[in-house]
This record gives structure tokens, sequence and C-alpha cells, in this order.
């Protein structure tokens, strides 16, 4: 079985930072066989599930970039990336924990959504919408293309 | 004045740094810490219905907001004058419990297994939890899994693994389910199989760590924790009690508002972060420890069957009371086991899955105490409120507050046993920062403080140049 694991991270009450928790919330009724996970941010006790995955999708906001705009990087693990574990990793540095934890590296793409306002309310922008439109229509699409390579 | 700063403190709770001041000769005259951010929680929450304080009140931290939850919860139950359904008490003993042990994990195997595994003298860019996950990576596994453990109990039970909303003036919002308690009673036998075998481990070390025992704040002091009838360990429910170095107690059954008789709280000019002591001996002489060794010195058992073996093992490492400071690491591990096990028993309960989990009243006092065991130490919220039930006044005493002058006088101890001014190695100044993170301080707490906890060492000639300077 091709196990895809999505990951959205943001502060849902820091405007466009909820892209990603919001794109969950849109793509998990369409997405029954990919587990979906929203939190706040990415932590080390994540690695176990990111190393049993094929594929994994991290969605987060940017704070760069034309705000609207979508760009999907592939990642690698990135070493020394989770010297300081307490609060928060990179999605790179999750892959370097899953690899010398666990043994395992998953194909991973980390998608972003440019935004226009990270200010203290609930909701995104119109810019921040955009994004979140492209990404859940980009999502299915990714999923499809790794498990065709596979 | 030649003056050592280590700055900021690495791999604690928050923002910190450390000046040591050296004599013309190079030896160490004095050692301070200081924390170098606030965030002034107790004065914004005024005006604010008091209802709104657990919820407003968690977001001091996010390590350990549900020991804010239910200590800011127990002030408002305090302020309504009801007494929570016993099934709601027993849960919100779960969620402290599950606090504990993922605090403590993070504490032991994220912060202070570099130390341990790797060696004080290490090099700094090895001497991290990266290092330990590729040298000893079953070590990491153990620690990652308990620490999601503990994260998993509080989100099953709270919704949430950070700033769950589920604990609330008058008990919890809603009952545990059937099935929310198989899952977590199904994780307990692996949990109780990692700290066991951390325990194990951390037993066989203490010998090649004992220039550290030697000098990590090891010195007589007070000891405050919460007590009970039986003189067992207890986290949630319970009277102050303080007790000298050779566990005589000096004060008991202090309750409520009474707090303010025996703790004194005094600001410093270098530091956000208030010296608290024990009003009745001054500033002086009323040092006081908070936290797992101050919790082990005073109850007489745990309560459970294996942390009371792993405690009468603890007992025999010094005569009377444990004074050195590095064994808050071994008690650490003990309050962990602890805590699975009586969370196990408090799942095994019949009572547990009961419905009626919420009690409702207006408020009935103008002020209300709410306090607990945090993973930390002692934890004390005081609200005052007007006839409209909104907040005119708040106090918060917090764990790292308490044993801020034990963290000065152990800071100042290692300084003097291991910095040599005209020799300066990392390893002397690693020591400096580790007798820190011994007591495991969170500073976002204590001076109701926000962000990351990097460190500042500064090292200060006589004349007050910085003659070094660490900065993590």
């Amino acid at each position: 079985m091709f196990r895809v694991l999505l990951i959205g991270y943001g502060n849902t009450l820091r405007g466009d930072d909820a892209l990603g928790p919001m794109a969950i919330e849109r793509l998990r009724p369409l997405l029954p066989d990919v587990e979906c996970l929203s939190c706040q941010q990415l932590v080390p006790e994540l690695a176990e599930r990111v190393a049993e995955c094929e594929l994994a999708l991290f969605v987060d906001a940017a704070c760069n970039g034309e705000p609207g705009a979508v760009r999907t990087e592939r990642l690698s693990p990135k070493p020394g990336g989770a010297a300081s574990l307490t609060h928060h990793v990179e999605a790179a540095a999750l892959l370097e924990l899953a690899q010398a934890l666990y043994g395992r590296v998953p194909q991973a793409v980390l998608v972003t959504g440019a935004g226009a306002d990270f200010g203290s309310r609930e909701g995104l922008s119109e810019q921040g919408q955009q994004a979140l439109t492209e990404i859940c229509r980009l999502i299915p699409q990714l999923i499809q293309d790794s498990s065709a390579i596979r | 004045m030649p003056t050592i700063t280590i700055d900021p403190v690495t791999r604690i709770e928050g923002h910190a740094k450390i000046t040591i001041q050296l004599d013309e000769q190079g030896e160490v005259q004095n050692a301070r810490f200081h924390v170098t951010q606030v965030r002034g929680f107790e004065k914004l929450c005024e005006g604010r219905p008091f209802t709104e304080m657990p919820a407003l009140m968690a977001r001091i931290c996010g390590i350990c907001p549900t020991s804010h939850l239910l200590a800011s919860s127990k002030a408002c139950d305090d302020i309504m004058a009801v007494r929570i359904p016993e099934t709601a008490e027993k849960l919100r003993r779960i969620m402290n419990l599950a606090q504990i042990i993922q605090s403590h994990a993070l504490s032991f195997f994220y912060l202070s297994s570099p130390d341990f595994l790797l060696g004080m003298d290490a090099d700094p860019e090895e001497r991290n939890i990266m290092g330990v996950v590729r040298k000893y990576p079953a070590m990491a596994r153990d620690g990652i899994k308990l620490r999601q453990f503990g994260q998993r109990v509080l989100e099953t039970l709270g919704g949430k693994r950070v700033h769950p909303g589920w604990i609330v003036p008058g008990g919890v919002s809603h009952p545990l389910q059937a099935d929310q308690r198989d899952q977590i009673l199904t994780q307990v036998p692996e949990a109780i199989r990692i700290t066991r075998g951390a325990l194990r481990w951390f037993k066989g070390q203490i010998e090649s760590f004992r220039a550290e025992v030697r000098s990590f704040a090891n010195f007589p002091s007070l000891f405050l924790a919460m007590a009970n009838n039986a003189n067992e360990f207890s986290a949630y429910n319970g009277w102050l009690r303080f007790v000298d170095a050779n566990l005589d107690i000096v004060a008991d059954h202090i309750t409520g508002v009474d707090y303010m008789n025996y703790i004194g709280e005094s600001g410093n000019d270098d530091s956000y972060l208030k010296s608290t002591y024990f009003k009745p001996y001054g500033l002086k002489d009323g040092v006081y420890r908070v936290g797992p060794l101050a919790r082990l010195n005073m109850c007489e058992s745990a309560g459970t069957v294996q942390a009371d073996e792993e405690l009468a093992e603890f007992r025999e490492l010094e005569r009377h009371s444990v004074l050195s400071s590095f064994y808050y690491h071994y008690a650490r591990l003990i309050e962990i086991l602890f805590s699975i096990e009586r969370m196990e028993t408090l799942l095994q309960d019949t009572e547990i899955l009961g419905k009626n989990v919420r009690a409702h009243a207006a408020p009935n006092n103008f002020e209300g105490v709410g306090i607990l065991e945090a993973p930390r130490g002692t934890l004390i919220h005081h609200y005052r409120i007007d006839q409209n039930g909104l907040i005119e006044s708040a106090n918060m005493v917090i764990a790292t507050g308490h044993n801020n002058l034990a963290i000065n006088h152990g800071v100042l101890q290692v300084a003097r046993q291991f910095v040599k001014g005209n020799a300066l190695q990392p390893g002397m100044l690693n020591r400096v920062e580790a007798v820190v993170r011994a007591f495991d301080p969170c500073l976002s707490c204590s001076t109701h403080a926000a962000g990351a906890m990097p460190l500042d060492i500064q090292l200060l000639a006589a004349d007050g140049e910085v003659v070094d300077r660490l900065i993590r």
C-alpha cells in the first residue's frame, strides 16, 4: 500500500498562518486513504509517522513571496537541523530525525502558500484564500503523480 | 573586574543569561542567573471575567499549559465555592500526571540527556539531542515515545496536545469515553518499560558524575511541596508544607491565601524573575527548593508499588534528605514512574467514566486560590474579583520563582568548583548551564515571559570588563 501522510501546520489564530490546518480541513473528506494531520507546529514526535509512510506532504504558510502564490519543494533530510527539539522542528529536520531514529525517509514535498496577513485574527485574507484553493487543487495531483512514479 | 557571560543559557525553557565575576587572580567571586524577558500576565488579565482565566493563563507557556489550566481552574472553583464532582477531580488528576510525564520526559531526554550520554566536556556542536540521536538512537526513540505517551493522554482527554480547553471552572467540560480510556491503558506497559530502563541506566551513571553531585546546588535548604494526611506523594490535593534539610516540619497546613504569610517575593534589579523565600526566615535565610527533589524528600511513600521500590533506593543516597540538585534528574524519573502507575489506577477506577463531571455556580467568594504540584514544583494562582466577577488582581507564584535563590546558589557553587578564569574551557561553562538545567526552569512561566529559551554566560574581570562570553 502506498501510504501518504499529509501534515498541515500553522497557527489558526494568526490570519494566513492557518493555511496548513485549513487545507487539511478541506482535503480530509476528499482523501479518505490519506493520513491527514493538522497541528500548530511540527514536533519530533511526528518522526515515527513520517518514517512509516511512502510520501510525506507538508503544507505551510510562507511569509515571503508574492501573496497568494504557491510553491512546491522536494525535501531531503537536513543534517543538523534538529539540534534543539523542544518546541518546533522544520520539515527537513523531521526527515533527518526519521532517518536517524527509524532508518527510513519517505519522498517528501513541502507545499507553501504565501500569505498577506499574519495578524491576530481568524480567517484567511483574499490572497490566502487564493493560495488555499490552489493548494487543495495541487495536493491530490501530487499524490497521484508520486504514486504513479513509484 | 573580568566577567564571563553565558548568553543565552541553552537547553532550558525560556531566555536567560549567567554572569560570572572574577577577581584579579581569575578566581570566581560571584555568579548570577538573570532572566531577560517579561510577559506580564498578571497585569493583562485585570478586568477580564474570572471564568476566562484558565484559558487565558494557560497561554503563559507551551510546555506546561495544563498545569496553569489546573491551578487556574482550582482558583476559580474556590471563587465559585464549589466542590467539583469526584469523577472530574480524578480526570483532572490524570491530566496533571500526564503533564508531569511529558514535561519530565522532555527535561530528561531532550534537554539533559546530551550531558549524561555525551559528557559535560563533549564538543557543544555534538552535545545536543541530535548527538544523542546519532550515538544512542534507542535511548532517543524511548525518550520521544515516553513524551509522546504523556502528550497523547493530554490530547485524548483535552482534545489538544497544547492548550487543551477541557479543564474548566467547576470540573471538566465532558466525560471520558470507554474507548479513550482503553486506548491509554494499552500504552501503559511500554511507558513503564521505558521509564524503568531509563532509571536503571541513570543509576548506573551516577558514579561517573560524583563531582557534579557534590557541587550542583548541593547545600542544606528548606523544601516546599504539597502534603496530605497519608504523607504520600501529592500532586493535586493537599496543603503546603515546609520542611528543613533534616526533614523536620517548619510550617504546615498552609492553605488558601495563607500562603502569603509564608512565601515572600522579592524583586531583582538584574532579572525579571523574582526571588521567592520563606517569609519567617527572611530573604537571606529563607532559601527553599520545590519540584521533584522537594516532593520526594517530603513524602514518606509514593503510594504506588514500583515507584515506592525506587523511592526506597533513592533515600539511600544520603542520610536524611537528598540535597544535591543533580538528583533532580533521578527524582524526575521516579516521578514519571509514579505518574504512570497512578494514572493506570485512576483509569481502572469504575467511576472514571461517570457522566457528572462539572459543577456550576456563580461567584460566591471575592477571592480564590488554586494550588497544584506542577512538574517543576508548587504552582499558585490567586485571583481577586469585583462584584461583577471581573478580575481585580492576580498573583501567580511559579515553581521556577520558588527555586530562583537556589538556582543562584547553585550557579555560584558550580562556577567556583569548575570555572578557572585564566584557563577557560567550554566544559566548565557547560556545567554552569547544566546546574540550571537540573532545576528544569521554565522562564516563560516564571516571569510570565514569552519566547524560546537560549542562554548567555558572561565572565567579568575585577574591573567589570567582559573577559569572555558564551552565547548559544
